[in-house]
This record gives C-alpha cells, sequence and structure tokens, in this order.
C-alpha cells in the first residue's frame, strides 16, 4: 500500500502531499532531508542523485525518487513492493510532464488543482487505479488551449460526464466509438544503443533498447497484425497491455487492438557482439603528468550505412582538481565547465567520408593535483542519433487490418541513438 | 442546511476578504463561475488556507451532473473530513443520493470517496450503499467498491463481517471481469494481513484457478496484486507447480518492472516444489533475459533489481551465467548501483569470464569515487580466492595497481594480498619485496597489519626483515592495538625462524608489551609468548608457525543462513529482499518484530558455526561464545585475525568465580578463545588454546579428553608447554575459589600477576 506522497523542492520544501490512506505527519520530511543532507556531506562528490532511494527510519521506510530537482516521497509503513512504489512515482512523474510539457516546483504551483485531482485519480486508498494517461485525459481535462477557450467562453461542460471511460469498455485501454476522417497509424522504431567501449575501439558491453512508439489514428475496432522481416533478433521484450501474447509466444508476430493516440505498443532489447560495428569509433588519447595532461579526441564514422550522424556531442568530465584547459577543433564547439569540470564538444552533423572531426589540447591540475589526479581514468560520453537507420536490423515487413473495412496510411520510421554509450581513454 | 452555525468562528482575519469574495461566487448563478470559485477554495485549501468556513457553500455545489465539479467538492470533502468530521456527516445525504445515480460513474465516484472519509460516523451511512454497489450490474462499480470494503474493514472489521461483505467479496473471486477480481483480490489480501485469525483470505485450489484466469486481462497493478497472493498458494504437487509456472511466465514480459519482478517472485518459490530438472532449467533460462532487461531503467529499478539478483543468484547460481557483461559498471551510474553491481560480478565470476572481470575491476581503481575504489581491489583479491587458476593474474593485476603509488589502492592492494597468501600459502612469494617497498606509504592499521603479517609470515625469506621489524617498532607504542598485535606475533615468528639475528628485538618487544602497554589484548598476548618461548621454544615454535587454516572463500558478513535465504526468496520484490533481512527486521513497530529477529539472528549464529567449524579450532567451550558474539569472532577469524578493538571481555556474559572451581576450564578456554579470535594469526590461537587447556588439564582430568579432539598434534604440544603455566596457575585458581563473583578481567590479571 502506497500511503502517502510528499513531492520536495530542491531545498527539500513541500510543494505538494497527498494522503491516500491515513495521514502521515509532516515531520518525516524533515527526517528525510536530514537523511539526505548526511548523505551528501559524505564526500564533494556525492550529487543528489547518489542518495539511496530506499531510506530506512525507525516508523517508515522512505522511498523516494529524484527527477528534474524534484524529490517524490513515499513513506511506507507496511511491508510493501518498491519496485511498484517506484513505477507508480514514475508513473506520477510522467502523468504531470505528459500534462504541463515540463516539471518544476513552478509549474505544480500553478497547477495545484489539476495535480491534485490527478493525485486522486491515480490512487485510491493506497491502491493504484487510474494510470493510463488516455484514460486520465478524459477524466482530468488537461490545460490546453482549447479546454481553457470553453471555460472562459462558458460553454458546455466537459465531455467527461457523458463518456464512459477507458476503464469501463471490454478493452480497459480503447474506447467505443472512436471516428476518424483519415484513418492512419505510425510506427516509430526508436533504437538506444548503451555501450563501454575500451581505448582500443573494441565494445566491453553493448547493447540496443529498442522501443516502438506508436500513433494510431484508426476508426472503431481495428484488429491489426505487425510482422517482423527478422523477429528473432530479439532477445527480450515486452508489450503493451493490447498485445496478445500467445500470438508472439508462436508465431513472432504482433497482434492488437491499438489503444487510441500516442502509446508504446513494444520495447525489446538486443544484445550486440563485441565485434559489433558500432556506428561511430572515437579515439581518445589522453597523456596524463603530474601537473595536467595533453589529450585528444578523434571522431570517425564506421558502419552507418552511408548515413550522417547528427548532433553528435562529447563530453569528457575531468578530475576535480582540474582549473585550466585549452584546446582547439577543426569542427564545431567546445566549452569548459569550470564548475562542474566538464569539457563539452558539440560537434553537430557528421557526414561520411567528410574529414574527421578532431579536438586537441591540454589542461591543468591545480594545487590538489595528487596523484589521484594523475591515475585517475578518463571516460567520454558520446551522443549522437542517425535518422532511418536500425542498428540492431530489426525491420517491419507488413501490418494486416482487420474487423474494419478501410485502408490504413501506415508510416513506418526508424532512429538510432545513442543511449548510454561511453568510451573509456 | 444552517448555514449560520458555521460562519463566524472559522474565519480567519488574513483571508476574510478573499473568502467572502469566494462566498459571492460559489453562490453565482453561473455554474462555471461557481466552479471557478471551488477550483480556488481547493488551490487556498492545498496551500494551508482555512476554507472550512465556506462548507455549507461548497456542498451545496455537490449536486450537479458536471462530473469534474462533483470531484471537485468530493475533494474539499475529503480534506476536512479529517479535521471537521461533523460536517461532512451533512453532506452524508448528497452521498448515499449519488450511490444511486444512472451514471455509473457517479455511484462509483461516491461509493469510492465515501470510503475514503474515513470518519466513524460516516460508517453508519456507507453500509447499504455499498451493498447495493458490490451486486451493481456495472463492473467498475463493483471493482470500486470491492475496495471501499478494504477501507471499511480498517475502521471497523465487527462491522464489515456482520454485514456480510467479507463474503460477498470472496465471491467477487469468481466475477467475470478480470478487473473487479484483482481488485476483490487487492481488498481480501489487504484484509488478510491485519485479521485476526487469518482466514479471510486463504489461497486454495478454486481461488488460485480463478486468479490465474483473470491475471493476463486486468490492469498491471491488478497483476502485481494477483501475483503476490498467488505466492501463498502451496501447490499439490510438481505438476501443478509446473502448471502455475507455466501460466505466469508470460508476465516476465511486462513492461512494468513490479510485474515482473513479481512474476519472478512466483517462479523461484514455485521451483521448490518441482520436480523435473528439464522444467527447472527451462525456467531459469526464461528468468534471465527480463532481469537484465531490468538492468536499463531508471537507477532506483536498476537498484532494487539488483539487490534481488543478488538473492537469486545464492539461491540459483546458474542463472545469468552468460550475462555478467551487463553488470558491468558505467562511470556514472549512482554509487548504490555500482557498488551492488560489483558484487554481482564476484558472484557470476568463473574461469571463464575472470579475465574480463579483471579488466573491468582494474579499470575501476582509476575512478574517483574512493570507496568504490577500494571495493574494486578487494573484488580483486576475492576473484583470486574463488578462481585457483587465476590467482596469478589477479596477483598481477594488483602489483599493476601497487605501481600507481595512490596511496588507498597501495593499502587496499597489500590487505587483499594478505588474503591471497593465506589462500595460497607461499605461492607468491616473489612479489614480497614488491610489497615492501611500499612500507613508508601505508598509514591505515588494517594495511600495516597486513604487511606485517606477511613480513612475519616469510621472514626466512626475507633477508632484512627483521630491518624492517625493527622499523614498525620504532613506533610500536603509537600504534593501533591490532597493529601491536601483529607487531607481537611477528616478531616471535621472526624470531623462531632467525633467532640469531632477532633475539634482541623479541626480548625488547616481549618487555615494552608487558611493560608499557595497558591494554590486556597486547600485554597477555606479550606474556603468553614469553612464558612460551621461555618453558620450551620448540613447543613454541609449533605453536607459532603452525599450519594456517585455510581461508573461506566469501567473508561471513555477505553470507545468507539457508532458512534466512528461503524467508527472503520468498520476498523477493519486496523490502526485504531490498535490505536482505527477514521483514519483521525493519518493520520495527509489530510487537513480535524484536523476537523474530532474534531467532533469525540465532538461525544465522548456527549457520555461521557451520562455516566456522570447518576453518577454525573451536572447542567445544569455545562454542557458546560463538553464539554469543558470531558476528565478531567470525569476520574477524575469517579476515585474519584482526581483531574488533574493543577489549574481548566485554562481548560473552562473564560467569562468577565460584562456577569457575568446577566449571573452570571451559570457562577458560570459551573466553580464550574470544581472545584468541583477536590474536594475530590462528598460530596465536593454537597457542592461547593450548596454553589454556594445559592449565584446564591440571585443574580436571575429564577436560583434557573433551579438549583433546579438536585439539590436534600441536593442542598437545602446547598442552605441554602449558604444563608448568597450568601447575603453577592452578593455585592462583584456588586462590579464586574463594572468592566472591568476580569480573573475569580481574581474574585473568591475577593469572597473569603470576609471571
Amino acid at each position: 500500500m502506497i500511503e502517502s506522497l510528499f513531492v520536495l523542492s530542491s531545498t527539500g520544501k513541500v510543494i505538494i502531499e497527498k494522503h491516500w490512506h491515513e495521514l502521515i505527519p509532516r515531520r518525516i520530511v524533515d527526517y528525510f532531508n536530514e537523511q539526505v543532507s548526511k548523505a551528501m556531506a559524505a564526500g564533494e562528490d556525492v550529487t543528489r542523485e547518489d542518495v539511496l532511494p530506499i531510506i530506512s527510519s525507525p516508523k517508515y521506510q522512505l522511498v523516494n525518487i529524484y527527477r528534474d530537482g524534484l524529490t517524490y516521497l513515499s513513506p511506507v509503513t507496511k511491508e510493501v513492493d518498491p519496485m511498484m512504489v517506484f513505477e507508480f512515482l514514475h508513473r506520477i512523474h510522467d502523468i504531470i510532464q505528459e500534462y504541463f510539457g515540463s516539471v518544476s516546483e513552478t509549474i505544480i504551483k500553478e497547477n495545484f488543482v489539476t495535480v491534485y485531482q490527478l493525485l486522486e485519480e491515480m490512487m485510491d486508498d493506497g491502491f493504484p487505479l487510474t494510470t493510463e494517461p488516455n484514460a486520465l485525459k478524459e477524466i482530468v481535462p488537461a490545460p490546453t488551449m482549447l479546454n481553457k477557450v470553453i471555460n472562459t467562453m462558458g460553454a458546455t461542460t466537459s465531455v467527461s460526464t457523458r463518456k464512459m471511460p477507458h476503464g469501463m469498455s471490454n478493452l480497459p485501454w480503447r474506447k467505443a466509438g472512436v471516428k476518424y476522417n483519415s484513418n492512419e497509424i505510425f510506427f516509430d522504431i526508436i533504437e538506444e544503443i548503451d555501450a563501454i567501449v575500451d581505448s582500443t575501439g573494441k565494445a566491453v558491453s553493448c547493447e540496443a533498447h529498442g522501443t516502438i512508439q506508436t500513433n494510431s489514428r484508426l476508426s472503431g475496432m481495428p484488429d491489426l497484425t505487425l510482422t517482423f522481416v527478422n523477429p528473432r533478433l530479439v532477445d527480450d521484450c515486452s508489450f503493451h497491455p493490447s498485445v496478445r501474447f500467445n500470438k508472439w509466444d508462436s508465431d513472432k508476430v504482433l497482434s492488437f487492438v491499438p489503444p487510441d493516440g500516442q502509446f508504446r505498443l513494444m520495447s525489446y532489447r538486443v544484445n550486440l557482439s563485441s565485434q559489433q560495428n558500432l556506428p561511430v569509433q572515437v579515439k581518445p588519447s589522453i597523456n596524463v603528468g603530474a601537473n595536467g595532461a595533453k589529450f585528444d579526441i578523434t571522431v570517425s564514422l564506421r558502419n552507418t550505412d552511408g548515413k550522417a550522424l547528427e548532433n553528435v556531442v562529447l563530453t569528457l568530465p575531468l578530475h576535480k582538481s582540474t582549473t585550466t584547459l585549452t584546446a582547439q577543433c577543426n569542427v564545431g564547439q567546445y566549452m569548459f565547465d569550470p564548475v562542474g569540470k566538464v569539457l563539452r564538444w558539440d560537434i553537430g552533423k557528421i557526414v561520411p567520408r567528410e574529414r574527421a572531426p578532431v579536438i586537441s589540447g591540454s589542461f591543468g591540475f591545480g594545487a590538489a593535483g595528487s596523484d589521484a589526479a594523475a591515475n585517475a581514468g578518463y571516460n567520454i560520453g558520446v551522443e549522437f542519433l542517425i535518422n532511418s537507420h536500425s542498428l540492431s536490423g530489426l525491420k517491419v515487413d507488413v501490418l494486416k487490418l482487420f474487423n474494419e473495412s478501410y485502408k490504413p496510411y501506415k508510416g513506418v520510421r526508424t532512429m538510432t541513438k545513442a543511449g548510454r554509450y561511453q568510451v573509456r581513454a | 442546511m444552517n448555514i449560520d452555525a458555521f460562519k463566524p468562528k472559522f474565519f480567519a482575519t488574513s483571508t476574510k476578504g478573499e473568502n467572502a469574495e469566494l462566498l459571492v461566487d460559489l453562490n453565482s448563478e453561473y455554474r462555471d463561475r461557481r466552479k471557478d470559485a471551488v477550483k480556488r477554495v481547493i488551490a487556498n485549501m492545498t496551500v494551508g488556507k482555512d476554507v472550512s468556513s465556506l462548507f455549507p457553500q461548497v456542498v451545496k455545489n455537490m449536486q450537479t451532473e458536471d462530473l469534474e465539479m462533483k470531484k471537485l467538492v468530493y475533494l474539499y470533502l475529503m480534506n476536512y473530513a479529517k479535521s471537521n468530521p461533523d460536517l461532512v456527516i451533512l453532506a452524508v445525504n448528497t452521498f448515499v443520493k449519488d450511490t444511486d445515480h444512472v451514471n455509473p460513474l457517479i455511484r462509483a465516484l461516491a461509493i469510492r470517496t465515501m470510503g475514503c472519509i474515513r470518519v466513524d460516523k460516516i460508517l453508519d451511512h456507507l453500509c447499504e450503499p455499498l451493498r447495493k454497489c458490490l451486486q451493481d450490474d456495472n463492473p467498475y462499480v463493483r471493482k470500486t467498491a470491492a475496495l471501499c470494503v478494504a477501507k471499511l474493514w480498517d475502521l471497523d472489521q465487527e462491522r464489515a463481517l456482520e454485514n456480510g461483505f467479507v463474503t460477498i467479496l470472496q465471491d467477487l473471486i469468481s466475477d467475470s471481469t478480470p478487473m473487479v477480481v484483482a481488485n476483490a483480490v487487492t481488498a481480501l489480501a489487504e484484509m488478510q494481513e491485519s485479521s485476526a485469525n487469518k482466514d479471510v483470505f486463504v489461497v486454495n485450489v478454486a481461488i488460485m484457478n480463478k486468479m490465474l484466469a483473470a491475471l493476463n486481462e486486468c490492469t498491471e497493478w491488478g497483476q502485481i496484486a494477483i501475483l503476490t497472493s498467488l505466492a501463498d498458494y502451496k501447490p499439490l504437487d510438481s505438476k501443478e507447480a509446473e502448471n502455475i509456472c507455466e501460466r505466469v511466465i508470460p508476465r516476465l514480459q511486462h513492461a512494468n518492472g513490479s510485474v515482473v519482478l513479481s512474476a519472478i517472485r512466483i517462479l523461484m518459490i514455485f521451483l521448490r516444489y518441482i520436480k523435473s530438472e528439464e522444467f527447472t532449467k527451462s525456467l531459469i533460462k526464461k528468468m534471465s533475459p527480463p532481469l537484465v532487461s531490468l538492468l536499463a531503467s531508471a537507477p532506483e529499478v536498476q537498484y532494487v533489481s539488483l539487490r534481488n539478483i543478488n538473492l537469486i543468484l545464492q539461491k540459483r547460481p546458474d542463472i545469468l551465467q552468460n550475462d555478467v557483461r551487463v553488470f558491468f559498471c558505467k562511470y556514472n551510474d549512482p554509487p548504490y548501483v555500482k557498488r551492488e553491481k560489483l558484487e554481482i560480478m564476484i558472484k557470476l565470476c568463473n574461469d571463464k569470464n575472470i579475465d574480463q572481470i579483471l579488466s573491468e575491476l582494474k579499470e575501476y581503481a582509476s575512478e574517483v569515487d574512493v570507496d568504490f575504489v577500494r571495493k574494486s581491489v578487494r573484488a580483486i583479491g576475492r576473484c583470486a580466492i574463488i578462481i585457483d587458476e587465476a590467482s596469478e593474474r589477479c596477483v598481477n593485476v594488483l602489483l599493476d595497481l601497487i605501481n600507481t603509488k595512490v596511496n588507498y589502492v597501495v593499502q587496499e592492494a597489500i590487505i587483499v594480498i594478505k588474503d591471497i597468501f593465506r589462500k595460497y600459502p607461499k605461492r607468491y612469494e616473489a612479489i614480497i619485496p614488491t610489497l615492501c617497498q611500499n612500507l613508508d606509504s601505508l598509514d591505515e592499521p588494517e594495511a600495516r597489519g597486513s604487511l606485517i603479517w606477511i613480513i612475519g609470515e616469510y621472514a626466512e625469506r626475507i633477508e632484512n626483515a627483521d630491518e624492517l621489524i625493527e622499523n614498525f617498532l620504532e613506533t610500536f607504542l603509537e600504534e593501533n592495538s591490532q597493529v601491536q598485535l601483529q607487531l607481537l606475533t611477528a616478531t616471535v615468528k621472526l624470531f623462531l625462524k632467525k633467532p640469531s639475528q632477532s633475539q634482541e628485538i623479541v626480548h625488547r618487544v616481549l618487555q615494552t608489551a608487558t611493560q608499557e602497554i595497558d591494554n590486556p589484548d597486547t600485554r597477555d598476548r606479550a606474556y603468553v609468548y614469553w612464558r612460551l618461548l621461555s618453558t620450551d621454544p620448540q613447543a613454541a615454535k609449533a605453536v607459532v608457525l603452525s599450519e594456517k587454516p585455510p581461508i573461506s572463500v566469501e567473508s561471513s558478513s555477505n553470507k545468507i543462513s539457508p532458512a534466512l535465504m528461503d524467508e527472503l526468496i520468498t520476498n523477493i520484490s519486496t523490502l526485504a529482499s531490498v535490505y536482505h533481512k527477514p521483514p519483521t527486521a525493519f518493520m520495527g513497530n509489530r510487537a513480535y518484530g524484536a523476537d523474530a529477529v532474534r531467532k533469525a539472528a540465532v538461525a544465522d549464529a548456527r549457520d555461521e558455526e557451520q562455516i566456522m567449524g570447518e576453518d577454525s579450532p573451536v572447542a567445544p567451550g569455545g562454542a557458546g561464545v560463538s553464539v554469543e558474539a558470531p558476528k565478531s569472532s567470525m569476520t574477524d577469524l575469517l579476515d585474519l585475525d584482526f581483531g574488533s578493538s574493543e577489549p574481548a571481555y566485554s562481548s560473552p556474559p562473564m560467569s562468577g568465580g565460584g562456577q569457575m572451581s568446577s566449571n573452570g576450564a571451559p570457562n577458560y578456554n570459551a573466553d580464550l578463545f574470544d581472545m584468541s579470535s583477536d590474536m594475530s594469526s590462528s598460530g596465536g590461537v593454537f597457542g592461547g588454546m593450548a596454553g589454556m587447556n594445559g592449565m584446564g588439564f591440571t585443574q580436571s582430568q575429564p577436560q583434557q579428553g573433551v579438549m583433546s579432539p579438536t585439539n590436534n598434534q600441536f593442542g598437545d604440544l602446547g598442552g605441554l608447554g602449558g604444563m608448568n603455566f597450568g601447575q603453577s596457575a592452578g593455585g592462583q585458581q584456588q586462590q579464586q575459589q574463594t572468592q566472591a563473583p568476580k569480573q573475569q578481567s580481574a581474574a585473568v590479571n591475577d593469572l597473569l600477576d603470576l609471571f
């Protein structure tokens, strides 16, 4: 049972609190704040993100997540599935994000009433109730332009009195009577690469996490079957509740009646072998001496089917005793953040067969530069994006529609992005 | 409704103006104006302003067809129900009317909100509408009503039983709509927990089948509830357990991590009943991919997953065998994730992946987080101890790390190398000179102690061992007591191995230790050595330079007893599985908590005792002590006896002097054993035991018989050496018998006065 929620500002002040069961006194927030500052005082590198997500107190177990500067704290008194609490807290954060575009103290304060209504709808007496964004939007209207206009014009009341929520139809995720003039459905296959690459360019660990983000604008009760050219590539996957699991298990096809609007049809994971040709090669060389280091980093394209690498950004966190940095690069621009001790190199686009971007320069340690600074390892974070490319090679074959007579417009896009992609120097 | 009754007394002056304005708007003839006003009221309420004076006006707006408006008023009501229960009763009629509304949404909303107003007075009005809603035609209303029974139960169990709600709820498990079933299960499970007889929700075959039937079709949260309750079912045979697992397996493919982990829990529990090896194998194979996928989620989800994977691996080491790479740390993983990943890497290490793991660990040793670096270095040592064939590669990595000269890396490396020396005696002597080069940079007691132990142990191979020891002895009196103990033992070892070079040193050290040190541990050990050396150097040699018991693979602090393990497996995906403690250990508000913890602790201790039995010469007399203080004596021994700094005599409860007269020897053995756990080497343990055993021998002949099975040849030798000592001690003990119950430390002091 998830009894209460406190949303705390970055300074630990309560922005909003909600008690679904019994009232939990605010004192617990003070205790929590103490524990957080104690944990953060343990070392100079410790950030708020490093604080344990489950903290024990004599009476409560303080389950918390930290997102966008806000803490979502749920003190529980009884044995509970912490994973469920986390999933629920994530859901709250996502819903607020979906409703208001972003999440911050100001946004929550400006929309107190809506947030309060949402919290009420998402939970009944400590048990999650309605958490599907589509269903919630029917019960609690989002502050869209249209709703605002309706409200100010004094027009007739919201739709919600007349319609049944999703939860009441036979398919909890789809409402009845959807109608579109032009029927269309879009699939976005987005793959993120998580990789650790060593200094020789070999992948130490490497996997791709794919999601199929779907936007369905189809009338009636369409029953779809989506087949892949090579479904066996997938090592593990999870589905939207609408997908019939047995069909996947036996035939490796996705058979489903889609929800209306945006939803995530499927997530999957593909293990990539260490011999996998990664789309980009980052060659760092960092020569560290007692007082500083000389470095140069070369970025080159590899195996992208002739496609360009876009939004390429390299970040190099430096040792905390670093005080100065000078560098030059032939492409893009770099920035040294002397407070966060991070070098950020914004390369932009890399087109095949153009000259490889290079950055070189040196940085120096301050007086505190010690053996530790000289021996510290370096890791480069890499961000990039490749349009119309799927690293795993997963490909949609056909989409068939049953139960409805119209012919929908179908669109499939693929994209490969860097997820947590790190190169060790 | 009497409006005047509420008006003046709740008015706060500061909000008077605004409230007056709101009052006008709440009474407006325009619906939107009223709605806007209610919203402002709620906004004020959430920031803590007192808007209770507006109660009658707000409640008036409850009678509306506008669902949003109704919800807002309900929100307002629920908020004030806690502070002003009397006011809410005034709204109860509208609630009851709403539970009869044509719109099922409003019926559901009304019954749900009524249940959330946790006020006794409302219960009188709740029961009839609740009964109707539980039998409503609409599943949405029924599922809402199901949870409402749990709310009523929470406030008044009697009433819930009297009205037959529990029975109705149990019938709802057979409902045709999965989400109703799920909510009935949720409610019943919650009620079961707080019921006196635990008979509200007993999962039998029929219920189990109904739950399984509903599992696929209900919401993610419903699935979690059903899976959680399913864990209580006891399958009749292996076949049935297999069937249940088959039905649960598809849940591993859910996007919600909690559903996945709950499913894993069911599989792990039911695996106990499954006899088919083939099925077990295929099940374990299916569990790996979803566990790996969980690691791609948010850090807190990773954390819970990793803690659970740690448990699962201890129970089923064959899982995740080929997936060690996913546990490699990213530099920006939060520290709590890195630490858990490290533990799992060690658990997964085998002779095939050791090279990969080693190069990872070496990488981590250059990270910024000092604590993580230390843990990584330690992990290298643990790998070396687990995998014999890889130990040389581990040692080479450690040597590389020592050459970085980073202070804390060097110290940590020396500490683990000492463990490696214990595990593989005489195998890596060649690296000793390298270690000794770093002598000056060691400033942590454990690292200093480790190097001293190595020097003492290999004194005959180190040419300038006497110089090195001498070097340490310069600061003997300033050293931490565990370093002093190490120095003492090392010096004696040096003397026994190279008597000609070190006679003077050993004499000086024993003299200093006995005369200038107040710490009884150090002083007494010096006395024991002195006595031993002066009576029979051959015996001393046998005792001090005896074979060391092999070091255990895993230190006991990481080891979970089988009993606790089973309990934790049952509790996968709960807080217990994150803390690796039984639920009763941290849910402190239960009356039986302390007792259960004790029980678990005893089980724990017993288990540790078993491990200990293999590793250390525990005398029957000593066993009592090890149960009393299992943690300290155990870890000390396995971590190569670097004692806790607390005095040995503070932990075990002391028996009085009177008892000692009849039972003296076992007591001494017990205490000495405890003391010896603080001694530097197991040679010391033998020394202590042997010496004391001799003493017991003089006191009571049969005692020797009890002792001898555990005392090997060295014990006998030691006994010979201790004879004199014992005989002379005998007199002293006689004296003690006449004394009133006395502190053990005093007794030992007396004993020491003999010298």
